[in-house]
Order: C-alpha cells, then sequence, then structure tokens
C-alpha cells in the first residue's frame, strides 16, 4: 500500500486535538481532503460527518426524471414511470412482450423494443432472467406500470394500516408542527427534530415507561407545548391483528413448515433481497416482486456551526455543476506523501518491464511493495510535497502532535514508541498558484540548502545506518506551486504495526479579510501587498494523519513462543 | 511525486494533436474512429471502428475525447440492436477525461466526462454512464443500465454504492492530465 495523508475535521468537538491515530475509531475523524468543505464565516473545515444535509431536488437514478417533491410523497419516494429493479438481483428490469420477433439470437430478445410485439407484457431482468410472469405479474399495455404496481402495494393490509395510523396522528403532526416552526424563526438553529420524530417519540415515552422522550428542547415553549398535546391523542385500534391475519408473510408454523421441506437455496428469498420491502417480506423467494426504483435526491449542505451554505448544488438533476461549492481542497494545500526508497524500487521495475514487456504494468505494483518495505530498526527518510491552491504564497510549519501512550500500556510508562519522526523545524514557504503553472513540464528543480539539524524535538537521536547520508530534513524540492519536504522516521527494532502519526500543519497567508485591520485593508490580496504597509498575517492550523505503511518485523524467522 | 510511466518510443505513434496509440493495440476500421487528443491507446487494447451502421457514407462509430485512457487489454465495441426487424450497430460516444481500466470490456452508448472506470469490468451494451461517474474494478453493468452523474457503481449486477464528492470532477481532471503528463518514452530514448 502507498503512504497516505488524511485530514482531520474536529465536527465541533470542544478539543481541538485529534484522536491517536493507533485507535482504530480515529479513523472516522480523518478524511481525504477532497471529501471535506470550508466554513469561511467560521474559518474552520467541515466533513460530511457534521455538514446539515438538505435535500435539494429529486430524481430518478434510471430515468433521470426530476421528480417535483409535491408528487415524491404520493409516490412514496419511488420513481412512477416504468423502472423497477430485479428483486432477485437489483438489476434495472426491461418491459418485453410476451411474444418477441424471432431473429434467431436468443440473446437480443431483452433489447428488443417493447413498443413491437403482443401482450401480455411483463418485466424482464437480463441479468438473472428472473421475469415478472414467474410470480403473476402481467400487464395488457406496455405503459404506466408503476401506477398499476403500486396500486398493488397500496392495498397491501400493512400499508392500509399505516394510512390509518398517519390519519389518526395527522392532528397532533399538524399541531406541533406549527409550534416547531414557530420555534425555528426563534433562533434555536441546529435542532433536527421533525413532526415525526416528535410523535414516535411522545407515544413511545408514554407506552414504555422510563423511556426518555426525544426532546432537545424540553425547557424551551414548544416542549411545553409537546406535553401538552401528548394526551389529546385517543388510543389506536388497529383494524387487524397482524400477528394472526396470516398476512402473507409474518412467521409461524407456515414459515417452519416452509424451511423443512426446503429443497434448494434459492427458494428462500436472501436477507437482502427481503429487507428492502417496507412491509414484513415471505420467505418464499416465489413470491418476490418487482420494485420500484427508490428515488435520489440532490443535496445541499450547510455548515453545522453558522449555517452558512457551503454546497448548492445546481438544479438540474445531472449537472455536475454547483452554485456554491466552497471545498476545503480550496483552502488547505493539497499535501502528499512518498517514500523515496520504495519509489526507487518501483522505477526500477517500471523501467526494467517496459523495455521487456508492457503488459505486466499490475505485478509491477506489488514487487515494488515488497522492495519499499519498512523493515524494522532501519531509518528511513520520507516527503512530503505541498501544494499550495492559494493565489498568495504561504510559509508552512509542521510539527508532530504529541505521541500517545499505546493501548493497554497504562502501567508501563517507559514503553518506548515503536517509531520516531523527525520532521523540518523550521517553516518553509510554498509559492502561490497561478494557472499558467498548471500542468507546465517544468523539470526545473532546486534543491534547497535548508538547515537541516537545529533542535528537532529534543529527543535522543538513535544510531543510523549508512542509508540515512542521503537523508534530507528539510526543502527538497521547490517547483510552480510545490514545494516538496523531507522527514525521516527512526524505527526500533521492536516495531511492529503501521507508521501512523498525527502531524500538525500550520500556514501563514496575506489576509484579505478586512477585520481587525485597523488601517481599513480592503481589495485583492495583490493590490494590498503593493501599498507600503505590511500585509495582514493570518495563520490556519489543522491536523493530519500521516501513515507511510506497515512495518515488516526485523528478523522474518523469529516467531514469538507464545503465539 | 509525479512518477513516469514508461513506454518504449517505438511501440506508440504519436499524432499531431497528442493521442499516443499502441503499434500493439487493434485498431479496426480507423476511418470511423476520433480521438480527441492528448488520449493514450494502450498495448493490446481492440477499437472495433469497423462495427458500422449500414448504408452508405462515412459514419462516426467510436468518438473518444481529450485526455482518455484506454486501458491495456481493453475492448471497445459498439452496441447492436435489432429494431423493427433491422439489426444495426449504433455509436459510441465517449468524453473527455475518461479512463478505462486494463481487460475492460465496453459497449456503452454514451459515456460522459470525467468517468472512471475499473479493470476487469463489463460495460453492457447501450449503457449510459453520465459525467463523473465511477465504476469500480471488476464491476458488471448489464445492457441499457443508465448511471447517474458522481455515483460509484460496484459488483455484478453493478449497483449504486454511494454519492462521490463535489471535487469530483477537478480531481479526475487533474488525474487524468497528470497521468498524461507521466506518460512517456524511456529516458535512453529521448
Ligand atoms: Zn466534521
Ligand atoms: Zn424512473
Ligand atoms: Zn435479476
Ligand atoms: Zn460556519
Amino acid at each position: 500500500m502507498t503512504p497516505s495523508i488524511e485530514y482531520y475535521c474536529p465536527c465541533l468537538a470542544a478539543s481541538p486535538h485529534p484522536p491517536p491515530p493507533h485507535l482504530p475509531s480515529s479513523t472516522y475523524s480523518f478524511h481525504p481532503l477532497h471529501n471535506l468543505f470550508f466554513c469561511e464565516e467560521c474559518d474552520a473545515v467541515r466533513c460530511n460527518r457534521c455538514v446539515m444535509v438538505e435535500v435539494s431536488g429529486y430524481y430518478c437514478p434510471n430515468c433521470l426524471f426530476e421528480v417535483p417533491s409535491a408528487s415524491v410523497r404520493a409516490e412514496k419516494n419511488r420513481c412512477a414511470r416504468n423502472c423497477f429493479h430485479c428483486p432477485n438481483c437489483r438489476n434495472t428490469l426491461t418491459v418485453v412482450p410476451s411474444d418477441p420477433p424471432d431473429d434467431g439470437d436468443a440473446r437480443m430478445s431483452p433489447i428488443v423494443s417493447s413498443t413491437l410485439g403482443e401482450p401480455p407484457f411483463f418485466l424482464y431482468c437480463n441479468h438473472c432472467r428472473w421475469d415478472s410472469a414467474e410470480v403473476g405479474i402481467t400487464f395488457e399495455k406496455p405503459t404506466g406500470l408503476a401506477a398499476q404496481l403500486q396500486k398493488f402495494e397500496d392495498s397491501a393490509p400493512e400499508s392500509l394500516e399505516f394510512e390509518r395510523l398517519k390519519e389518526h396522528f395527522e392532528p397532533f403532526l399538524r399541531a406541533s408542527s406549527s409550534s416547531s416552526s414557530a420555534l425555528h424563526s426563534a433562533a434555536a438553529h441546529h435542532v433536527h427534530t421533525n413532526p415525526i420524530t416528535a410523535a414516535a417519540s411522545s407515544a413511545l415515552a408514554r407506552d414504555i415507561p422510563g423511556v426518555g422522550k426525544y426532546n432537545p428542547l424540553s425547557r424551551s415553549r414548544a416542549g411545553r407545548d409537546k406535553h401538552a398535546h401528548k394526551n389529546d391523542i385517543p388510543d389506536y385500534k388497529s383494524r387487524v391483528e397482524v400477528a394472526s391475519a396470516g398476512i402473507n408473510a409474518g412467521g409461524g408454523e407456515a414459515d417452519v413448515d416452509f424451511m423443512c421441506r426446503l429443497e434448494t437455496m434459492s427458494e428462500v428469498a436472501a436477507l437482502e433481497q427481503r429487507w428492502v420491502s417496507s412491509w414484513v417480506a415471505s420467505l418464499h423467494s416465489s413470491d418476490l416482486k418487482p420494485l420500484r426504483i427508490p428515488l435520489q435526491s440532490k443535496k445541499s449542505k450547510r455548515c453545522p456551526s453558522c449555517r452558512h451554505i457551503l454546497i448548492k448544488p445546481e438544479q438540474k438533476a445531472q449537472s455536475v455543476r454547483y452554485k456554491i461549492k466552497l471545498v476545503a481542497a480550496n483552502y488547505l494545500p493539497a499535501i502528499s506523501v512518498s517514500l523515496p526508497h520504495a519509489q526507487a524500487a518501483v522505477e526500477m521495475m517500471k523501467r526494467s518491464t517496459a523495455l521487456n514487456k508492457s503488459a505486466a504494468a499490475t505485478t509491477v505494483d506489488e514487487h515494488g511493495a515488497s522492495a519499499g518495505a519498512l523493515l524494522a530498526g532501519k531509518t528511513y527518510s520520507f516527503h512530503l510535497a505541498f501544494t499550495n491552491p492559494l493565489y498568495d504564497p504561504i510559509q508552512v510549519r509542521l510539527k508532530k502532535a504529541q505521541m500517545m501512550q499505546a493501548p493497554g500500556a497504562d502501567g508501563d510508562k517507559t514503553r518506548r514508541p515503536p517509531f520516531q519522526v523527525n520532521l523540518p523545524s523550521s517553516p518553509f514557504p510554498v509559492a502561490a498558484f497561478a494557472e499558467a503553472w498548471e500542468y507546465e513540464d517544468d523539470e526545473e528543480v532546486m534543491f534547497g540548502l535548508e538547515e537541516d539539524e537545529g533542535d528537532l524535538d529534543g529527543m535522543g537521536r538513535q544510531q543510523r545506518d549508512g542509508r540515512s547520508k542521503t537523508r534530507t530534513l528539510g526543502v527538497v524540492e521547490k517547483r510552480a506551486n510545490v514545494t516538496v519536504v523531507g522527514g525521516e522516521v527512526i524505527l526500533t527494532k521492536e516495531a511492529r504495526g503501521r507508521v501512523k502519526f498525527n502531524m500538525l500543519v500550520s500556514y501563514t497567508y496575506r489576509s484579505d479579510d478586512p477585520d481587525g485591520a485597523e488601517e481599513n485593508v480592503t481589495g485583492t490580496p495583490s493590490r494590498s501587498h503593493a501599498s507600503s504597509k505590511a500585509p495582514e498575517l493570518k495563520n490556519f492550523s489543522f491536523y493530519t494523519v500521516v501513515d507511510l505503511g506497515l512495518i515488516v518485523p526485523r528478523e522474518e524467522s523469529r516467531i514469538d513462543p507464545d503465539i | 511525486m509525479d512518477v513516469p510511466i514508461y513506454y518504449t518510443r517505438a511501440e506508440y505513434i504519436e499524432t499531431d494533436t497528442g493521442n499516443k496509440v499502441s503499434r500493439r493495440a487493434t485498431i479496426a476500421g480507423p476511418q470511423n474512429i476520433i480521438l480527441g487528443g492528448k488520449t493514450i491507446i494502450s498495448s493490446g487494447a481492440i477499437i472495433r471502428g469497423d462495427l458500422r451502421r449500414t448504408g452508405p457514407g462515412h459514419a462516426v462509430v467510436i468518438s473518444l475525447g481529450r485526455y482518455c485512457l484506454i486501458g491495456e487489454g481493453c475492448v471497445m465495441r459498439p452496441p447492436y440492436k435489432t429494431y423493427r426487424g433491422n439489426f444495426n450497430y449504433y455509436p459510441m460516444k465517449i468524453g473527455d477525461h475518461v479512463h478505462i481500466g486494463a481487460n475492460t470490456i465496453v459497449e456503452a452508448a454514451t459515456i460522459g466526462n470525467h468517468v472512471e472506470i475499473g479493470k476487469n469490468c463489463v460495460i453492457g451494451k447501450f449503457t449510459i454512464i453520465k459525467d463523473c461517474a465511477k465504476i469500480a474494478d471488476n464491476t458488471m453493468i448489464p445492457p441499457n443500465t443508465v448511471i447517474p452523474a458522481l455515483s460509484l457503481f460496484a459488483g455484478s449486477p453493478g449497483r449504486f454504492v454511494e454519492d462521490l464528492p463535489e471535487s469530483t470532477q477537478e480531481m479526475v481532471e487533474a488525474q487524468t492530465k497528470q497521468y498524461y503528463t507521466r506518460f512517456q518514452p524511456l529516458p535512453s530514448e529521448r
């Protein structure tokens, strides 16, 4: 595996420090740069786990029809045109006439246009060959199939029961939604509560003693309103006893009997085939019905703290443009990590394969990986390449986050970390981004002469092997808006696991933000530079996790006696 | 960071617009194939420009945009069907910045811009792939499938897995351009 780096999103946590990288749960806090957003208002990174998501439009992923939100509810969030999933394999079904014209090639029959041919029509899967005639579903006309199927869905006893339930709670929902809309205008922003959640939790709290009601606003006026309402709801009497009604599935004797007589596995509908159904689904695979395709949505995203919009897509469903798109990649430097010794190994392989035979590209990676392994007890240098997305130069400073105790080592404070990381201690510049530099074949390489000693962490140095003579701590290369710096990692003889550490990246940039500037620095950054006044410098810091790869134990032959 | 991907100069023909076509690729019916420029056709690839619609005159069978990559051993074959009793091939149109992994078979009708297709995939007849979509390695897309913009598909049959990040377009564009820059003749031959 190639070395990687991910960026930390604190997700509004109180502590700005990231979790230690050896904890498996830490992976949830780190993201690739291109998955992150940036809120200019809060001057903070945001991620998909913390942003507020709003649906900005619905569309069918198959016919790509943009469904107006008004019809989404009536059509139960599924496509109301002729789009169906195969209940067996989830492929999209095709409408075929029962008597496909014989063209001598059976494989082509599903492709035949449905405008020809004889009724009855049925739905056919060209992947697994399931067809709806098997379950007794055929159509007189090849159009309006969804409406016919939805009629069927809607007449299911469970569906009718659900409709009655909704009717029953309707007055309460209306009351609580009016009070909660009053509340939205009254400042309490980030409470994700909707009338249905509120109704469900009220009902639960009433029926099961001790279950806390989901009410994040219990001290507010609206909270009291809800308390007042909950006792107004009369008891609900179900129309049918679900357990005894023998609704086509529901467990019990019949299922046991069916399972006892089972001859082939395929008679049973797999869990995956059943759980997409809204209601209890039959165990028999012969009962599976075609599924109307669930709609998908385009989403807007907001900052969870200040509610400013970070992502706003264009209305058109298949457009990949955005009206607003504040992504972190436009604000933070992109960092990529590499191990020069591994790269050299890979390049050797590639060169030789290109000469011999060019058809073996896939095997090269594997060979390269073993040649570029990290061996315990050795010292390796690694390169970090910083790419500046800003139109102004930045100064970057790196700091390794404090090494946390290894898990389970609470009493054993003397235990040494398995590796030590040294990063360049002095700040280094990364030139401004300029359109013209993009993808220029500019091979000009300047070798930095950054002083590389100095106090690195103040930690004791260890013995190095011969390889480290070529090591560089500091700037290795500068080209266009990219600066490459070298760091080193010293692995102990007992080192195991991954070389993974948290790194704090701070950078200074010239701010064109007029706030706080007494002399009112307005205008573009470049203009403020031209003036004789010192430009206002701003600082931004973020945490990353660097993963250099797996350590190969020093002696492969040495086997732990207790394993 | 940009590790070069070397090829032997003798193997590739470079066109005026920067297309690089391997001599080990099979290009059938080249007069019916359009390459947008800076597009790479790797060795062992088969492009069936010869499977054209019946009728007189020229017909574009397969068109590829700029910065595309047809991986090693790929087969690009236009889709066909019998409509009103007539068997016919239909053109295949592929946008810009489309990478297709090794040993994948493509019979799609249209592929948008900034699309990544993995290796060892089968893209069935008349598939429509919208902009910025991605097909994972070893995916089997049945005929007539529609793959919406910015979605990742995987499996057999290929199914929707997740939405891709909002910055997919920029990322794929940078990657495909970078790939083209990295793809260069061995230094000893320059
Ligand atoms: Zn977050
Ligand atoms: Zn549809
Ligand atoms: Zn199927
Ligand atoms: Zn904000």
